[in-house]
């Protein structure tokens, strides 16, 4: 069963088509009264022109069989005129002497005729065939760069929801979900959350059941051991790990979660420039003779990139000291100023400085807020909130590219950098609002470059985090935040159409990692989830240069979404393991996994530029291809292909990196 | 542990769910706004660019005529036989307040509108297209300015403002409405489930299976002499 948050979302997303397909009817209902008239005296003038200029050939002694070059003034004529979907020139008995564009497809289209008047009458015919569909196709665009705005919306409005509802009535109808999806499921185990408090009086009947369930089947277990009836104790024991009973399955706590809205509108920030960042950043650096475009788009995203994979050791200390809100607000704030220096700037230079300095906002607040959610939860709660500190990235992911591609193309990439810095203020304000001081915490010791290199050394880890981790991640970073932007703009899409293509990698991730994570788990073989992962990933951009059109690149960004959501999750597993069954201090293997997986995101757009430069998109994307699917056999023939240690599922989401872009 | 009153229980839900439903149905509307914004200024915008864009054309015709004279040796002061052409160019477009050609200082040698001969142009003016004239060494030795009347253009705006409003308002109500209603009739279904879920008999059908099976298992375990009772 889904929610009630999500049908409503899905029904008002439908009710949304359906009121904007109605407005798109009444544009062309309008469109048939206003325009088609203004293009077809545009077309009228156009064949008059057209015609006059046949004339004077003809007055000159020049018969209209013998003109020459008529194609090609004609294809001048329809450059600017999309509208114009074939201008003919042909004699009165109907042949056709030059032609420019087709009419296939077009019977009933309005043709405008011209007369073209010899000494002795009409002696040729200029025919132009007028399309108002494309008029038509225009505000169709329109309305579905609207429908995208709205749908995101929704997800938007479910991220915040939280902040104009109240954090406790959201608890409580999350509670009421959770008990009436886990029995649509046949989960039986006890819930705890604090949510449910809201409302506990209405689900005190199932709570009971489960409980009075639960305690009975420990207590069943206990005779049975006592007993050292293996048989009935292995029988209970599949019978729990199957429904849950006598298990506690929890919820994120209200205090873990408080973080969720302000962490999302700040993740928004970054991803807002998804679509446009390269072609600004070539445009500021047009003047400088000393990089190549390609080179100049990629170096704020990997100097971003690098910052971020650099600082998030250090800044986990750093926010422990200053407290998890103090970081928040700083590095927000911190954030907002580099958004407003890339904005104001024409300087490519201080442009670089400026992500310099919202890197470092970024991780700041992304080590802040992950700290936050692991100091307020505990046992089953640490998975769920953890879990649903990554939803809100991958719903951010999924939202920012398309909302940041039509503000970009209708208002400008400086305004849509003043939003990114504007949101980063808001998402601080919400932060100070809702996330609640707590004082400064322990400092933990960080991980140290000894805890790293004693890691390194664990068993076939490393071919796991270099054969396939890091090129996940140098894949990722290089197609969707460089190469695809660039070629589409390349091929004359819109920063709002990039925006919209971008969606797909996240759509794919939220929706089919949590289905290949339970997949891997049923089936105990999670290596083979990665091998098959990188392989799927890969050969996806090794298509491309078959055909290096927006067909494939759909396919090519589709099959990288599928790839890494069948990986993602088990190699997450597998770190975990590791991390589980190290000698010394796991921490070191999990900051480990991160700086290789970071270090991906910033070597990807580096690794990408220079390839664009030198051997083209089609070749580039595929050698990156390449490279993972290289990964993926290096990582097989390791030997990695026994199965983890199971029971880590929990330690599998703790450790996961996320799945996002950084 | 404290239990709140049922009636609390659900004031919580019910706020939660109408706040949820506002919320969504305030976006609903918003977005209808939004597209018929949109369309409306694409529409406006396709229709200037129509109308524009026939001007253009009118304009790059009588510059080539001038360019012809020009490269036999014709200064566009001279060439008085465009006078008539304008006149007659602007005679086929209603919507035109003047033809004006101008020279390469912009003062107005020619226009369909005798009146503005000796004027300055100004080329940076609204409501106006502008076709350079060019010499043979492509230096500019003139320019011709077809001045429309932007009531025309703001007449059909209009038009096409109210006929798409028209077709929205409704619209958007009935999406703010159809919102509100699937919101009630998904929370009112989702009230009912919770009802159902106090009762073992009405849950479903996985439930059920499984509760049988726990029932039975932890029956045999609690049969006299349970040892060995596993299966």
């Amino acid at each position: 069963m889904i929610g009630l948050r999500a049908a409503v979302t899905i029904a008002i997303a439908l009710i949304l088509c359906a009121a904007l397909a109605v407005i798109g009817w009444g544009a062309q209902r309008v469109a048939q009264r206003t325009i088609v008239p203004a293009i077809l005296a545009k077309a009228e003038t156009v064949g008059r022109s057209a015609g006059g200029l046949v004339e004077r050939a003809v007055a000159a002694g020049i018969p209209v069989r013998d003109l020459v070059e008529v194609p090609a003034y004609f294809d001048e004529l329809r450059a600017p005129s999309r509208e114009f979907a074939e201008i003919r020139l042909s004699l009165p008995s109907g042949e056709v002497l030059a032609r420019s564009g087709t009419r296939v497809g077009l019977d009933d289209a309005a043709v405008v005729r011209t007369a073209v008047q010899g000494a002795g009458g009409p002696v040729a015919e200029i025919a132009i065939t007028v399309d108002p569909t494309v008029v038509w196709q225009q505000v169709g665009a329109v309305l579905l760069d609207v429908a995208f705005i709205g749908v995101v919306a929704l997800l938007v409005a479910l991220e915040l929801v939280a902040l104009v509802v109240g954090g406790r009535a959201i608890a409580a109808l999350v509670a009421v979900e959770q008990r009436l999806k886990a029995l649509a499921r046949g989960r039986l185990a006890t819930q705890q959350d604090d949510g449910g408090m809201a409302v506990r009086a209405l689900l005190a009947p199932i709570d009971a059941i489960t409980s009075r369930l639960g305690a009975r089947h420990r207590q069943a277990r206990a005779r049975a051991v006592q007993a050292g009836d293996a048989a009935l104790v292995a029988r209970l024991d599949r019978l729990a790990e199957r429904s849950g009973v006598g298990e506690t399955e929890g919820t994120e706590s209200r205090l873990a979660a408080a973080v969720r809205p302000a962490l999302f509108l700040f993740m928004l920030c970054e991803e807002l420039t998804r679509p446009y960042m390269p072609r600004l950043a070539q445009g500021l650096a047009a003047g400088d003779a000393g990089l190549s475009p390609n080179v100049a788009a990629s170096l704020p995203i990997v100097a971003f990139m690098a910052v971020v994979a650099l600082c998030q050791i250090p800044f986990a200390s750093v926010s422990e000291r200053m407290g998890r809100r103090n970081g928040f607000l700083a590095g927000a704030l911190l954030a907002a100023l580099g958004y407003a220096v890339s904005a104001v700037t024409g300087h490519y230079h201080l442009f670089l400085l400026a992500r310099v300095v919202t890197g470092l906002g970024y991780a700041l607040v992304f080590v802040s807020a992950q700290g936050h959610v692991v100091d307020h939860s505990h046992g089953a709660g640490r998975s769920a909130a953890l879990a649903v500190f990554v939803r809100a990235i991958m719903v951010a992911c999924l939202c920012g590219p398309p909302i940041g591609g039509v503000i970009a193309d209708r208002l400008g990439a400086e305004v849509a950098l003043f939003t990114s810095a504007a949101v980063a203020v808001v998402s601080a304000l919400v932060a100070a609002m809702v996330v609640p001081k707590a004082p400064r915490g322990v400092v933990h010791a960080p991980a140290t470059l000894r805890d790293l290199a004693r890691s390194a050394r664990a068993p076939r880890l490393m071919a796991l985090l270099l054969g396939c981790a890091f090129p996940a991640k140098l894949l990722f970073a290089a197609l969707c935040l460089l190469l695809v932007p660039l070629e589409l703009q390349r091929q004359g899409y819109s920063s709002a159409a990039i925006g919209r293509f971008q969606m797909i990698y996240p759509l794919l991730m939220v929706l089919a990692v949590p289905f290949f994570a339970a997949l891997a788990d049923r089936w105990n073989a999670r290596a083979g989830f990665v091998i098959a992962g990188g392989l799927v990933s890969g050969i996806g951009s090794m298509l491309v240069p078959l055909n290096p059109s927006a067909v494939l690149i759909v396919v090519a960004l589709a099959l990288l979404g599928l790839g890494q959501s069948m990986s993602i999750a088990s190699q997450s597993a597998l770190v975990a393991d590791t991390a589980a069954h190290a000698g010394g201090r796991p921490a070191g293997v999990l900051g480990l996994f991160r700086l290789v997986e970071r270090s991906g995101n910033a070597a990807g757009p580096a690794g990408a530029g220079v390839l664009l430069a030198a051997v083209g998109f089609s070749i580039a994307t595929a050698l990156l291809g390449a490279v993972v699917v290289a990964g993926a056999a290096v990582f097989a023939l390791s030997g990695q292909r026994s199965a983890a240690t199971s029971g880590s599922r929990r330690h599998m989401r703790a450790s996961s990196s996320e799945g996002s872009p950084v | 542990m404290v239990v709140g009153s049922p009636l609390r229980s659900g004031l919580d839900m019910t706020r939660a769910t109408v706040s949820l439903i506002a919320v969504f149905a305030l976006i609903a509307a918003a977005c209808v706004a939004f597209g018929t914004y949109f369309a409306n200024a694409t529409l406006s915008g396709a229709y200037g660019t129509a109308v524009e864009a026939r001007f253009k054309v009118t304009a790059t015709r009588i510059s080539s005529i001038i360019e012809r004279a020009a490269s036999l040796g014709i200064a566009v002061p001279v060439q008085r036989t465009l006078t008539e052409v304008l006149r007659r160019e602007a005679r086929l477009e209603a919507d035109l307040i003047s033809i004006d050609i101008a020279d390469e200082r912009g003062a107005i040698v020619f226009s369909s509108a005798p009146e503005r001969v000796g004027q300055v142009a100004d080329a940076a003016a609204p409501h106006q297209v502008v076709s350079l004239v060019r010499n043979d060494f492509d230096a500019i030795i003139g320019r011709v300015i077809m001045r429309y009347d932007p009531r025309a253009l703001a007449m059909v705006a209009d038009e096409i403002h109210g006929a798409l409003w028209a077709v929205a308002w409704p619209t958007l109500a009935g999406a703010v409405v159809a919102t509100i209603l699937v919101g009630a009739v998904l929370a009112g279904a989702l009230r009912r489930a919770v009802r159902r879920a106090a009762h073992p008999s009405r849950w479903p059908g996985a439930a059920r299976a499984v509760l049988a099976e726990i029932e039975g298992v932890h029956r045999d375990a609690q049969a006299p002499g349970a040892a060995g009772g596993g299966r």
